[in-house]
């Protein structure tokens, strides 16, 4: 194992024994391999950049490197762009620790030295981020190699295994060069990746969200801060942004929508398919802060004379979030709510029973301007897993659902 | 058909930018405020008390020389979404990173202690004694960070920035000589007198500070202002300049037209001022007086230790942030809380006369910071690959170089002054 701190400044010579200068930076090609460090590049005593390339290093030690030709051999074939520099790219750099789902910043990157016939090669083997790897930067070039070693040796390490490490590169272009996804992101929990959303800066988030699947990306900013939502689809282009609020539940984006300046929500609506946008539309009326604010409208409403086989029917062309459904709602004419059938009773009942007599009691409602307090409590004292929403007329608007009010209930904390 | 008349769009046009404007103010205004500190206080107390009027013209210097340098970091922010702090790292790496921010802990620990004596004292006008003003002060502040969310957090600062006004009603009751203050504004008075130049240096080296720099990004940065915006958010900077030093004005005519005017005496501390001004400008004067002293000493008590947790944290790649838990940041809350509890037991514990060489190490300490940290702004902030077509131009820069370097050669000559006085 050979850290890059011990790595950088390491005295080069070629075959004949002649300095060369001192390593300033390696570099590995991900289009090759995306472990073996392709390029080493040697500031010589002219203040010129060298490069030269793994197959003619012949050794390489904490002491010094040693290449296998005479300087004039020396050639290198450098791809000008796509290459992840040590130096450059990777040290100092945040990155996203797809394992632990953190983002770090680099202290060290740790290698292996591989004897390979004739040559020596370099692997990358992790980034270093703990206690020994800050001890090594500070005391790097003050004392000497092996007695910094035995001063970290005491000290706790924190290494993230290479093939874990996922680089943030905000410019689309260099990332493709780079061979740098963030398809492994997209498989992890949409909580856990909003969490990693949230410790990167600004431009770095757009490119995460860029590069993920509108529902991905969706389930994702749905659990950022609010403010975070906000600066995040206000840096994207109005037709991705409305690919993504497309895709998050109406009630979320309502929410997001209100805070955007009026003429970003106005393109963003523009750019949404017709029925989404109506929905959000309708919701953006309400005001913040009372039931019509947190409920949504993906609910499932059907005529108080129907059965319990036109309510699976109504089930499976739902088109809104399955999971958060947990019961039918009945109303008469012009819309006003009369009963409400949990899901389980429709499990349990013939096919042909009318959904009415399935539930004796009137379901319990909010009007829609009750303020927060009044719709927490109601979740409290009636045990309910959602509640509907309705006018004056008690004519149904929406539903808020428990876990809406489980976040309410923590933002007041 | 009707048409909806000009002056109606005007209108609408109008209420729209001052509500984008209402939505990105706070950064600069919060930073230049806390700006105005226990410290702060003091040293117009006494350019006010020793030299009268003469020192006012000073301020309009200084409010441009600050306009430039806070202008840069906001605008640095807005570009890059990333703290200064952050920059920093990536450029010149985890040594230099490291040792910055391990001579701001120090600094700001001075300075933290400052401040909980500035409570102190303000409020032993009141009588009340130091074992309850500074323990009670500690906790309020504490819990208003950690308890509170970032939105009450801002509003409660922005309410701690109103209560400034106190300065400015004291400064009115003293009855300054109008036409004298306004001449000593416009008409520099420059006096050989190494007393007289070490005031001047002192007052800017109160009002320019490396903490401000790492605090107003990182702040602009959390607001996630764009470029957009940027134009309201340059006012919002430019504003809170302006407000420090009409706070520091009035302040200097407050004990201009009293302490001055009845024969100069000697004051040790922002609250010896508010005594002085009691038997001059009545009582009145003297609690306005005191009060605001406490408001400054209490804010920045609280905004200090938070800035310097959040700006060592970025710096060093820890986990930060009021919106998470402390076993999620748990080296955030430590700092935090450590600042806050070591700053008010030194206050609590040490006598006076041992508090002085901690404050004086920390005002030492930010002397030497603050070359390195403006040095690094400039560097960072014409960098073609960050900053875009909004690096500097040509003439900013001259006029960013040159500020610059008045400040450095002002803050040695403090430095120069604080250690090793027998070569002045």
């Amino acid at each position: 194992m050979i850290y890059f701190t011990e790595l950088e400044n390491l005295p080069t010579h070629d075959a004949k024994g002649e300095y060369l200068g001192h390593l300033v930076d390696l570099a590995i090609n991900p289009s090759q391999n995306s472990f073996q460090v392709a390029y080493f590049y040697v500031m010589t005593p002219k203040k010129a950049l060298m490069c030269i390339p793994r197959e003619q290093i012949s050794t390489i030690s904490v002491r010094a490197a040693q290449t296998s030709v005479p300087a004039a051999d020396i050639r290198c074939a450098v791809p000008d762009e796509g290459l992840i520099c040590i130096k450059k790219d990777v040290l100092d750099q945040q990155i996203i620790d797809v394992n632990d789902q953190k983002v770090v910043r680099v202290i060290d990157v740790d290698f292996d030295i591989q004897p390979n016939h004739k040559h020596t090669e370099l692997r990358i083997v992790a980034v270093n981020v703990g206690a020994a790897a800050a001890a090594r930067r500070l005391f790097q070039g003050l004392f000497a190699k092996h007695r910094i070693r035995t001063i970290t040796s005491v000290l706790p390490t924190k290494t993230i295994p290479w093939e874990f490490v996922n680089l943030i590169e905000p410019d689309p272009a260099r990332r493709v060069k780079l061979r740098i996804s963030y398809n492994r992101l997209a498989e992890l929990h949409p909580a856990d990746l909003a969490d990693i959303l949230e410790e990167l800066s600004r431009d770095e988030q757009r490119s995460v969200i860029e590069s993920l699947d509108d529902e991905t990306a969706a389930d994702a900013v749905s659990e950022i801060p609010t403010r975070m939502q906000v600066a995040l689809l206000n840096s994207l282009s109005a037709g991705r942004a409305a690919d993504i609020v497309e895709e998050m539940d109406p009630d979320e984006a309502a929410d997001v929508l209100q805070e955007l300046p009026p003429e970003t929500t106005a393109e963003v609506l523009a750019n949404m398919d017709a029925e989404d946008a109506e929905e959000v539309r309708e919701l953006l009326g309400f005001e913040e802060n009372t039931a019509g604010g947190f409920m949504t409208t993906e609910y499932i409403v059907l005529q108080e004379t129907a059965t319990v086989e036109a309510a699976v029917e109504a089930l499976k062309n739902f088109s809104g979030t399955l999971e958060t459904v947990h019961a039918v709602y009945l109303v008469k004419q012009d819309l006003v709510l009369t009963k409400l059938v949990p899901l389980a009773l429709l499990l349990i009942s013939e096919k042909d029973a009318p959904l009415n007599s399935l539930v004796s009691d009137e379901a319990i409602s909010v009007p829609f301007h009750a303020d927060r307090k009044t719709v927490i409590n109601m979740f409290h004292k009636y045990n309910l897993l959602t509640l509907p929403v309705v006018d004056d007329n008690d004519r149904l608007l929406g539903v808020v659902t428990a876990d809406d009010v489980l976040e309410l209930v923590i933002r007041e904390k | 058909m009707f048409t909806i008349p000009a002056t109606w769009t005007r209108f609408k046009r109008w209420k729209m930018n001052a509500l984008i404007f209402l939505s990105v103010l706070g950064p600069g205004i919060i930073t230049a405020n806390v700006d105005n500190d226990a410290g702060g206080i003091y040293t117009y107390s006494v350019a006010g008390a020793r030299y009268g009027y003469s020192l006012l013209w000073t301020l309009i210097p200084i409010t441009v020389a600050l306009i430039v340098v806070q202008e840069m970091v906001a605008r640095m922010g807005v570009v890059t979404g990333k703290g200064l702090a952050d920059l920093i790292r990536e450029e010149y790496g985890f040594r230099t990173t490291f040792v910055l921010m391990a001579v701001l802990l120090l600094t700001n620990w001075g300075n933290t202690v400052s401040e909980f004596a500035g409570l102190a004292s303000g409020m032993s006008v009141f009588h009340v004694s130091r074992f309850i003003s500074v323990p009670l002060g500690a906790v309020l502040v504490w819990l208003l960070v950690v308890r509170g969310t970032y939105r009450v957090v801002e509003k409660v600062f922005l309410m701690a920035c109103f209560f400034y006004v106190s300065y400015l009603i004291s400064g009115f009751i003293a009855h300054p000589t109008w036409k004298q203050a306004a001449l000593g504004t416009i008409k520099p008075a420059i006096a050989f007198d190494t007393n007289y130049l070490y005031m001047i240096i002192g007052l800017v080296g109160t009002t320019i500070a490396p903490w401000m720099q790492f605090y107003l990004q990182a702040a602009v940065v959390e607001k996630g202002i764009k470029m957009k915006h940027y134009v309201q958010s340059r006012w919002d900077v430019i504003i809170g300049c302006i407000i420090v030093d009409v706070v520091a004005f009035f302040i200097i005519i407050a004990c201009a037209a009293t302490i001055y005017m009845s024969g100069g005496r000697e004051i040790n501390s922002a609250a010896d001022a508010a005594l002085a001004l009691k038997p001059l400008a009545g009582n009145a004067a003297a609690a306005l007086f005191a009060f605001g002293l406490v408001n400054a000493s209490l804010f920045a008590a609280s905004i200090l230790p938070l800035a310097t947790a959040y700006t060592v944290c970025e710096g060093l790649g820890f986990e930060s942030g009021i919106n998470k838990r402390p076993h999620e940041a748990p080296a955030f809350y430590s700092l935090y809380t450590g600042l806050i509890i070591l700053g008010g037991l030194a206050v609590l514990v040490l006598r006076e006369s041992m508090q002085v060489p901690i404050i004086l190490f920390s005002q030492v300490a930010n002397g030497i910071l603050l070359p390195f940290v403006l040095i690094f702004m400039l560097r960072l902030c014409n960098r073609e690959d960050l900053m875009g077509p909004y690096r500097n131009t040509r003439t900013f820069n001259i006029i960013a170089w040159t500020t610059c370097a008045v400040i450095m050669i002002l803050t040695l000559l403090l430095l120069i002054r604080s250690f090793l006085p027998e070569y002045l």
